[in-house]
C-alpha cells in the first residue's frame, strides 16, 4: 500500500507540493503566532516575578497588562500596605509604554525597590543617582549597542544610562520613579505596588490581610502570574483559539481539496482495486494514509520554516521574546493531521463507495 | 466418456439461476438479462460469446459480485454471492476471482512487478506459493520487462500482466471480459495460449468473454447469448443430462 501511495504522489507532484506547502503554512502560522505571543506574555511574567515580590496590587480594573492604565494609585499606599500584616516591604511601580519605541519603562523607587528586589545585579555602571539617569538591562544594551555612560533619548528628555543591569528584572529600562511621575504628568501616582512578604508568615495568609485591607485594589499573587494573565489579557483565548482554528482549517480544506481531486480522477484505480478484491476499508484506508503522509511532511516542514522564520525574527529584533513549547509544537503536529485526516475522510469514503463497474470507466 | 463421468464428478465452481438484470437509467428500464441458467465445473474453460449489448458483461460482473442481480441466483463454490453481505462479498472476491479485462486495467503508476505485488498483497489469501507464481511468471515472457511501467509495454504485454496478476493467487475462477479486444492477431493467440495452458496445466476455472471466433474455439465449452438469454439450450441440456446421470 506503501509504495501505491508514493507512486501516487510522486505522480502528481504539483498537487502533491502545494498540499504539502499549505499544511506546512498551517504548522508554521500556529507555531510563529504562538511562539511570539507566547514569548512576549511568559517574558513579562517572568521579568515581573524577577522584581522579587510575592503580591502585585493593582486598581481593581486593571488588566494584568501593565502599564495600558498608567500611574492611578498614590504613592502614599506604600504606607498602609507596610502596615498589613506580614508584609515585609512594598515598592510602587510608574510603568510606561513607549509607543515610538514599543517597549515599557518602569519607574522605580530605588530604596524601597532594593528592599522587595534582590536580584538585581550590575555587569557594567551601577544605580542612578541622578534624575535624569536610567539603568538598561543587557539585552537591551546588546541590541542597541549602548553602554554605561552613553546617552539615551525618553519621551523627549535626555538620559545618561548610569548602569547595564543583567536582564529578568521588571523593565528593559529604569528609571527614576519621580521623574517618570513628571514626565508623564501623574505625580505621586504609581501603577501597581510590588509587595514582599515576611518570610515566616504563610502567603495565604498575608494574601488574605491583604485582600481585606484593600478591598477595591487587585492583589495578584506573583507564582499565579501566568495563569491569570492567560486569562485575563483581552482575546488572548480566543486568539489561541483562532489560531488553532485557521490552523486545522487550512490542512482540513486543502487536504480535501487534494484528496478530492486525486479521487475524482483515480476512479479507475479504485474500480481495478475493488476488482482485486480491495475492500472498502482497504480504500478508505489507502486514501486516509496517503493524506497522513503529506500531512507529516506537511508537519516537519512546518517545523523547518519556523525554526527559519524565528531565526530571521531574532535576527532582525533581538529583544523579541519567543517562547515555543513542546506542547504547542505537538499541539501543532495534531491539529495538521486532524485536520488533513477529516478533509481526507469524505474523499476516502466516497471512493470507497464507487461503483467498481462504473470506476472501471467499462467500454 | 471417461472424461465426461470425470467431469461431474467435479465441483461446480460456479451456478446460475434464472439470473435477472434490469438496469434503471432515471425512469427507463433496461432488460439486459432475462433469465440465464447455467454451471461451470472446476476446471472448465468457457467462452460465453454474442452481439455486443446481450448483456455478456453484465454476466460476468455479476458472477463477480460487482453488481447485483435484480432476480435470480448466482453460487460461487456453493455461496450465494447476492445475498451475503457487502463485506463477504468482497472477501469471495479477494480470495476466490481474478478479473481480466479488455482495457488490460493496469495501474499506471506502478510497474509491471508492482502491479503484480500488489494484487498479492491485497488478496493474500495463502494459496500462493512461489513456485507456481514463478512459473506463471515465467510462463508470461516477460522476465526482463518485469520493472516497466504498463506505458512502457505492448497491449498484449499489458495484458499477460494483468492475466498474471489475475491468477498470482490462484482464485477458484479467473473471469476475462474481451481480454483478446484489443490486440492484433498474434498477441491475442499469445494471450490464448497463456489462458489454455493455465486452464491445462492448473486446472484453472476460466469464463472469458469474447467476439473472437479463434478465443472461442480455444474453450471447452461456449455458451452462446442473445438478448439477455442463452441461445444454446442443446448444449446445455445435455449438459444436464450428464448431471442427472451422476
Ligand atoms: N450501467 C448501465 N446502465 C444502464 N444500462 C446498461 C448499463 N450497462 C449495460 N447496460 C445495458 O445493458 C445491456 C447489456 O450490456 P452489456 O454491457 O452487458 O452488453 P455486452 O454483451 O457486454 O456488450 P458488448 O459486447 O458491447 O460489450 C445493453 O443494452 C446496455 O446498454
Ligand atoms: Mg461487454
Amino acid at each position: 500500500m506503501f509504495k501505491l501511495i508514493l507512486s501516487n504522489l510522486r505522480q502528481r507532484p504539483t498537487r502533491t507540493l502545494v498540499s504539502v506547502i499549505a499544511v506546512a503554512l498551517g504548522v508554521a502560522l500556529l507555531l510563529v503566532s504562538m511562539g511570539l505571543s507566547y514569548g512576549q506574555l511568559v517574558d513579562t511574567v517572568r521579568r515581573a516575578q524577577g522584581i522579587g515580590g510575592d503580591f502585585i496590587l493593582q486598581p481593581s480594573e486593571a488588566s494584568v497588562i501593565f502599564a495600558l492604565n498608567s500611574g492611578t494609585i498614590p504613592v502614599r499606599v506604600q504606607k498602609v500596605i507596610e502596615e498589613v500584616e506580614g508584609v515585609e516591604a512594598a515598592t510602587p511601580i510608574l510603568a510606561k509604554f513607549l509607543g515610538d519605541q514599543f517597549h515599557i519603562v518602569f519607574g522605580i523607587d530605588p530604596e524601597s525597590f532594593g528592599r522587595v528586589n534582590s536580584t538585581l545585579s550590575f555587569v557594567e555602571g551601577g544605580r542612578f543617582s541622578e534624575p535624569r539617569e536610567v539603568i538598561i538591562d543587557t539585552i537591551y544594551a546588546n541590541s542597541k549597542k549602548m553602554k554605561a555612560q552613553d546617552p539615551l533619548q525618553i519621551l523627549g528628555h535626555e538620559f545618561t544610562v548610569s548602569g547595564v543591569f543583567r536582564e529578568g528584572i521588571g523593565a528593559r529600562v529604569l528609571l527614576p520613579l519621580t521623574t517618570l511621575q513628571e514626565l508623564n504628568g501623574t505625580p505621586d501616582k504609581a501603577t501597581m505596588f510590588f509587595i514582599r512578604a515576611k518570610e515566616e508568615v504563610a502567603l495565604e495568609q498575608v494574601y488574605e490581610s491583604l485582600q481585606e485591607r484593600f478591598e477595591n485594589y487587585k492583589i495578584t499573587k506573583t507564582a499565579e502570574l501566568q495563569e491569570i494573565m492567560m486569562d485575563s489579557t483581552p482575546v488572548f483565548k480566543e486568539f489561541v483559539t483562532a489560531m488553532v482554528f485557521i490552523s486545522v482549517t487550512i490542512s482540513f480544506l486543502i487536504i480535501l481539496l487534494a484528496m478530492y481531486s486525486t479521487i475524482t480522477e483515480r476512479t479507475r484505480e479504485i474500480g481495478i482495486l475493488k476488482s482485486l478484491g480491495a475492500s472498502k476499508s482497504y480504500i478508505v484506508r489507502l486514501i486516509l494514509n496517503e493524506s497522513l503522509l503529506i500531512c507529516a511532511v506537511g508537519v516537519g516542514l512546518g517545523f523547518l520554516a519556523t525554526f527559519v522564520v524565528i531565526e530571521l525574527l531574532m535576527a532582525a529584533f533581538p529583544t523579541l521574546p519567543v517562547a515555543i513549547s513542546l506542547f504547542w509544537r505537538v499541539t501543532a503536529a495534531a491539529m495538521a493531521v486532524t485536520g488533513g485526516t477529516l478533509g481526507a475522510l469524505y474523499p476516502a469514503v466516497k471512493a470507497a463507495g464507487m461503483d467498481p463497474v462504473k470506476a472501471l470507466g467499462y467500454e | 466418456m471417461s472424461e465426461m463421468i470425470g467431469m461431474t464428478r467435479r465441483k461446480d465452481v460456479v451456478v446460475v439461476e434464472d439470473l435477472q438484470m434490469v438496469y434503471r437509467v432515471s425512469k427507463l428500464e433496461v432488460p439486459a438479462l432475462r433469465g440465464v441458467d447455467f454451471t461451470v465445473k472446476e476446471g472448465e474453460f468457457v467462452a460465453v460469446i454474442g452481439p455486443s449489448g446481450c448483456g455478456k458483461s453484465t454476466l460476468l460482473h455479476l458472477i463477480g459480485g460487482l453488481l447485483k442481480p435484480t432476480s435470480g441466483r448466482i453460487l460461487i463454490e456453493g455461496v450465494s454471492i447476492s445475498s451475503v453481505s457487502d463485506f463477504e462479498r468482497t472477501e469471495i472476491r479477494r480470495q476466490r476471482m481474478g478479473f481480466v479485462f479488455q482495457s488490460y486495467n493496469l495501474l499506471n503508476t506502478l510497474t509491471a512487478r508492482e502491479n503484480i505485488a500488489l494484487a498479492k498483497r491485497i488478496q493474500g489469501n495463502g494459496h500462493y506459493e512461489d513456485g507456481s507464481a514463478h512459473q506463471i511468471l515465467r510462463m508470461l515472457g516477460l522476465e526482463n520487462k518485469m520493472d516497466h511501467k504498463p506505458w512502457e509495454l505492448s497491449g498484449g504485454e499489458q495484458q499477460r500482466v494483468a492475466i498474471a496478476r489475475a491468477v498470482i493467487n490462484r482464485p477458484a475462477i479467473l473471469l476475462a471480459d474481451e481480454p483478446t479486444g484489443s490486440l492484433d492477431s498474434e498477441n491475442s493467440r499469445m494471450v490464448l495460449n497463456m489462458l489454455r495452458e493455465l486452464n491445462s496445466v492448473y486446472g484453472q476455472t476460466i469464463i472469458i468473454i469474447t467476439h473472437d471466433p479463434e478465443a472461442a474455439a480455444t474453450a471447452d465449452r461456449v455458451i452462446e447469448m442473445r438478448d439477455g438469454k442463452i441461445l444454446n439450450r442443446v448444449q446445455n441440456m445435455f449438459y444436464a443430462m450428464e448431471e442427472k446421470r451422476s
